[in-house]
């Protein structure tokens, strides 16, 4: 029922054509696609497009800031899937179109530490806060191996507390620093201390739920803010 | 894609400004009075007849409008609040002006009327009262101690929802018109 209409920045949904500029590998799987930026397009930190190609439809977070020149996201290579193949192989130039900005998973005023929880490319949202100057006072980051902290170096220097939770070690040589082995609920049960937070969480929906419970039997009265990576 | 996450099988939701509150909660009482009022609009749209377009497209119209509003109600005050689209009096306005239009082809009411007619009277009765309890839920949320942001668009969203109370008693009795029911009168 929320992701409706309400957003005042949802009222600047609009039709628009882009053309991609470059994509960086990040890991075999991931990559970062550069779009050029269309005049007039504007966005909150947080904000998705919807990506329409070959009559496929996928919702894809910026991870650019609304003050740069270009528009820029970070696809999974999903197997079996149809959008991000055809991204991957894109030819430089191949001219795209998307709706948006969509939702409301933005950072949001307040006097409570803010906690960012993500895992896997449910950074996202986070990047596009994270390069537009914001500042949390935790981030519990998901991923199974160290190669997938994607942004690790960003989200360290805008949290006081980061933590990269891993939950497939398989050496316990060469790991990031104030590293926690095992999953961000677990990480959140023992390196959090108990109060009152504005929590936001990216990720899968099964990561969400479970965060979202343990925050209602352990910080109860804190603010949570989801976002859904399928 | 998943419709559910099970974040909710304890008992407690998530309001659109963050806090986490029963699912008892006023303000989610209130989203579901109208959650249930849009319902039952969408199937009164489908009972009202094709050959009424610019009614039916009152319906969608109020539809769109109360979906807007359950955020407004899904918001505590707070910077949320700036996120949503502000609600003004065009909606009233509108509405007003249909039951004007409607009420052009209707006899002069010269007493109380009992609920009823024909089927799409009847319902649109059903959904006038669905619309006074929405209503009634609205007016628990309002803060008299508070002028703020939050507690005049609340005052928007109830003044509104007593105009659609008015417009879909006149609509029963407009539907009923249509097909040539005349309007039950009360007697005592």
């Amino acid at each position: 029922m929320m992701d409706s209409s309400m957003a005042k920045t949802e009222t600047r949904d609009r039709e628009c054509s882009t053309e991609l500029r470059n994509r960086r590998w990040l890991s075999p799987t991931v990559f970062e696609l550069e779009l050029t930026r269309p005049r007039f397009f504007e966005f909150l930190p947080g904000q998705r497009i919807r990506l329409h190609h070959r009559g496929i439809e996928r919702d894809y977070s910026l991870i650019s800031t609304p003050g740069d020149p270009v528009i820029a996201l970070c696809v999974r290579m999903v197997e079996g899937g149809r959008m991000s193949p055809l991204l991957a192989s894109a030819e430089v130039g191949t001219t795209f179109h998307f709706a948006g900005p969509h939702g409301y998973f933005t950072l949001r005023k307040s006097m409570r530490p803010a906690v960012f929880i993500a895992t896997g490319i449910g950074v996202a949202p986070f990047v596009s806060m994270a390069r537009s100057g914001v500042m949390v006072s935790a981030m519990l980051h998901g991923a199974r191996t160290p190669a997938e902290l994607y942004y690790e170096s960003l989200f360290r220097g805008i949290a006081n507390q980061y933590v990269p939770c891993l939950s497939r070690l398989s050496s316990k040589i060469g790991l990031p620093e104030n590293v926690f082995e095992g999953r961000v609920t677990e990480c959140l049960k023992s390196r959090l201390e108990p109060g009152l937070y504005d929590f936001y969480l990216c990720g899968r929906s099964e990561m969400v739920r479970d965060v979202t419970l343990l925050v209602d039997e352990l910080f109860p009265g804190s603010l949570v803010y989801t976002e859904i990576f399928y | 894609m998943k419709i559910y996450t099970g974040a909710g099988d304890k008992g407690m939701t998530g309001l659109f400004s963050g806090e986490r509150v029963p699912k008892s909660h006023i303000r989610i009482d209130a989203v579901g009075d109208l959650d249930e009022l849009n319902s039952f609009l969408g199937a009164l749209e489908v009972l009202l007849s094709e050959d009424q377009p610019l009614l039916l497209e009152e319906v969608r119209r109020i539809q769109s409008h109360l979906f807007q509003m359950g955020a407004w109600l899904a918001t505590a005050p707070g910077s949320s609040l700036d996120l949503l689209e502000e609600i003004g009096s065009e909606p009233i306005m509108a509405l007003e002006s249909a039951i004007e239009v409607m009420e052009r082809e209707l006899p002069v009411l010269k007493g109380f009327i009992l609920p009823g007619g024909h089927r799409t009277a009847a319902l649109a009765h059903v959904v006038r009262t669905v619309c006074r309890r929405a209503e009634r839920k609205v007016v628990n949320l309002l803060d008299p101690t508070d002028d703020g942001k939050s507690s005049q668009q609340l005052l928007q969203i109830s003044a509104y929802l007593n105009r659609l109370s008015d417009f879909l008693f006149v609509l029963a009795r407009y539907c009923n018109r249509l097909v040539g029911v005349p309007d039950i009168l009360w007697k005592p």
